[in-house]
């Protein structure tokens, strides 16, 4: 079992008072709406306990993603930023929080250009737990699997409720550290959501494969939704919500918000 | 041209986000069937033929020829197609494909709104839903063909993002696609994204080459010497160039807009001077013009149609194999070349397909009246009025619209849509 995974049941079995207690994974755009302050924006969430912390490198077309985080990556863009210093932040991020766990997430191209086998074993220097890259398929994937098997690192794939049965057995057999399931068709953000009958059939239809444990993001945004799956789930990760929050109301608002969707951080 | 599993060389393949895999992997297979389905391939040429108007002549350009003093000047006259580009020739293609697939909505991105007039007309015709991203700038610089889609029933939305050109609206585009994969179409309009998108789009396109082929024996009994055409996304060239590929003889020009310098953002020069760069993005590997962080860079040019940050996997990889040779025009000599056909032959040529043109009269100069060239006019001139009647600074211009938009509510005599 990956060092990832182990940390996720250790967290969930931490919290044996809550039943099916569900982790916190809260999303951070690096460099928004400055490098120093997504830095702090981290800090504040690090401090309030969250388990997971999800950076994502900003790309110029982020096609994954809806308006929100577009927004913030291409205003990220207006300074420059680089892999090599997000890096250097996380690291010490990661040694100043050593209860938490780090996820670095952006678009192939910017990882592409870096070198792949040079950004995972950078990567794994900083203590980052595991990789997100949602343009990249498992196919095209040998030199980017090898690098992570070899550093440590945990590749975390993405599925989503049309993959085909066959496809997501393969690649929940293939996963490690946890599984990124995607709730709904679309980008990041947003109204859309699923309905409850159809993500949990999704959901039970993983778990009859895998015992990896598994994390759902896109549109997550209350702790109703989040209680309605809790028991299918082990981690819910808050991307857009949180970002909007944090750009109506401020870090202030947006922490708390945060502790509202995951009660045992309060 | 046939790809490895979607690869040409080191480009193509499909990077894509795993939401797509299922609508990617049904085009896959939707497609393999249709080119081998006779009944396709019937229906596909009558709508070519009797939609379209093809096949579009090959005209000689005999004032031009004797003016420039060199090689026989042939223009293949795509801009005669309906639509006014060869845009038409993919999207009754890939249009088929939708019925057949039983999907009900198109979706498409444009850069100089040929290729989203050519999905709203053929969306019309067969029922289909109809949304067009169209970056910010280029609504600015192309609007009569953005009044056209709306007049055709299809929505356009403006895309704001980024750097607001073709980039961006592929980007959107392929965000749409994401949520509606179910009932929409992603119908692409040039030679990139995703397999099989780029060997799909040069497919539909090759019957410009075949139809040169066959016009090239019958006007001047030989295969041309040399082939021009502008590589925006790279769908008309690779459609002019496909068939000749194993050709070693005639040789083929790729012509990118030079805009107005080599300073990042003055151009979209992706295969020349090595200002480009492999990456991968907007579903496919490439050449892309970028910076040292893998960041997409602006491009520039007159022509909204070339302004692309990336170029076709297919034509990377000829370029790099040396089987096309790369060159640039600038958007100076663009307008030039533009003009010296209007006066001289009396065809208005579109700005993108005017860099072919420009490339191909600097060089027809040094070569003998026996050589025969053709040059791919990838569309017509009349959406560029704008552009065209302010880089050639016509002083009526300005005081007809400005009477124009004087008179646009008054004269209601006109007006469809009064009470
Ligand atoms: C007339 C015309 N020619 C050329 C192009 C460039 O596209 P491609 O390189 O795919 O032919 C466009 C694109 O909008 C166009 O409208």
């Amino acid at each position: 079992m990956s060092q990832l995974e182990q940390f996720i049941l250790d967290k969930q079995k931490s919290l044996s008072t809550i039943s099916n207690p569900v982790l916190a994974m809260t999303h951070v755009v690096y460099g928004y709406p400055s490098v120093s302050k997504s830095i702090e924006w981290m800090e504040d969430l690090l401090t309030a306990g969250v388990e997971l912390l999800e950076v994502q490198f900003p790309f110029s077309d982020p096609v994954a993603d809806g308006p929100t985080i577009v927004n913030a990556c291409h205003h990220a863009l207006t300074s420059k930023i680089t892999i090599e210093d997000c890096l250097t932040h996380l690291a010490r991020l990661s040694s100043a929080f050593p209860n938490s766990k780090i996820l670095f997430m952006s678009y192939l191209n910017p990882i592409f250009k870096f070198g792949i086998e040079r950004f995972v074993q950078q990567a794994s220097q900083a203590n980052i737990s595991g990789i997100i890259i949602p343009d990249l398929a498992i196919e095209n994937a040998q030199e980017y699997q090898a690098a992570c098997l070899n550093n440590k690192v945990e590749p975390i794939w993405l599925v989503t409720p049309n993959t085909p049965s066959g496809r997501l057995k393969m690649l929940t057999q293939q996963a490690t550290g946890f599984i990124y399931c995607v709730s709904r068709t679309g980008v990041t953000g947003g109204e859309q959501q699923s309905s409850f009958s159809k993500l949990q059939n999704y959901l039970q239809e993983i778990q009859s494969y895998t015992n990896t444990p598994l994390a759902v993001g896109f549109g997550i945004k209350s702790k109703d939704q989040i209680d309605a799956i809790s028991e299918h789930i082990c981690v819910a990760i808050i991307g857009s919500a949180l970002l909007q929050k944090y750009d109506e109301l401020g870090p202030g608002q947006a922490l708390i918000y945060v502790k509202k969707l995951f009660p045992h951080l309060a | 041209m046939k790809s490895n599993n979607g690869y040409y060389g080191q480009y193509g393949g499909s990077y894509i986000p795993e939401i797509l895999y299922t609508s990617q992997q049904q085009i896959l297979s939707a497609f393999e069937e249709a080119k081998n389905d006779p009944d396709f391939l019937q229906e596909l040429h009558k709508q070519w033929k009797q939609f379209s108007g093809r096949p579009t002549p090959l005209t000689h350009c005999e004032n031009l020829s004797r003016h420039l003093g060199g090689a026989q000047i042939y223009l293949k006259r795509e801009d005669l197609n309906h639509s006014g580009a060869h845009k038409m020739n993919n999207v009754i293609g890939q249009g088929l494909l939708v019925k057949r697939m039983g999907k009900t909505r198109v979706i498409a991105e444009t850069g100089a709104g040929q290729h989203g007039i050519a999905t709203a007309l053929v969306a019309a015709r067969l029922g289909l839903e109809c949304t067009i991203y169209m970056g910010k700038k280029d609504i600015a610089r192309q609007y009569p063909n953005v009044f056209w889609m709306k007049q055709l029933g299809a929505t356009v939305v403006s895309v704001n993002t980024g750097s607001q050109t073709l980039k961006d609206a592929l980007d959107e585009a392929l965000r749409d696609w994401s949520s509606s994969h179910e009932t929409s179409h992603y119908l692409i309009g040039t030679a990139c994204g995703c397999a099989p998108f780029p060997e799909m789009v040069s497919y539909f396109q090759s019957v410009i080459g075949k139809e040169v082929r066959e016009q090239s024996q019958a006007q001047f009994d030989a295969l041309p010497d040399k082939l021009y055409a502008c590589v925006g996304g790279g769908s008309n060239a690779i459609g002019l160039f496909d068939n000749f590929i194993p050709d070693d003889k005639v040789e083929m020009i790729g012509v990118e807009a030079a805009g107005k310098g080599t300073s990042m953002g003055e151009h979209s020069i992706r295969l020349s001077n090595g200002l480009g760069s492999k990456g991968i993005a907007q579903g496919f590997s490439s050449i892309f013009l970028q910076d040292e962080s893998g960041q997409l860079q602006d491009t520039h040019s007159i022509a909204a149609g070339l302004d692309y940050v990336g170029v076709s996997p297919i034509i990377a990889h000829l370029a790099e194999t040396n089987r096309i040779r790369m060159t640039y025009a600038t958007d100076d000599e663009v307008l030039q070349a533009c003009s010296l056909l209007l006066t001289k032959e009396g065809i208005i040529p579109a700005l993108e397909s005017s860099h072919a043109l420009a490339a191909a009269f600097r060089e027809s100069k040094q070569l003998s009246n026996k050589t025969n060239i053709v040059i791919n006019l990838s569309g017509r001139g009349d959406k560029d009025i704008f552009n065209v009647a302010k880089a050639f600074q016509d002083e009526e211009f300005v005081p007809f619209i400005q009477e124009y938009a004087e008179g646009f509510y008054q004269d209601s005599s006109l007006n469809l849509h009064k009470d």
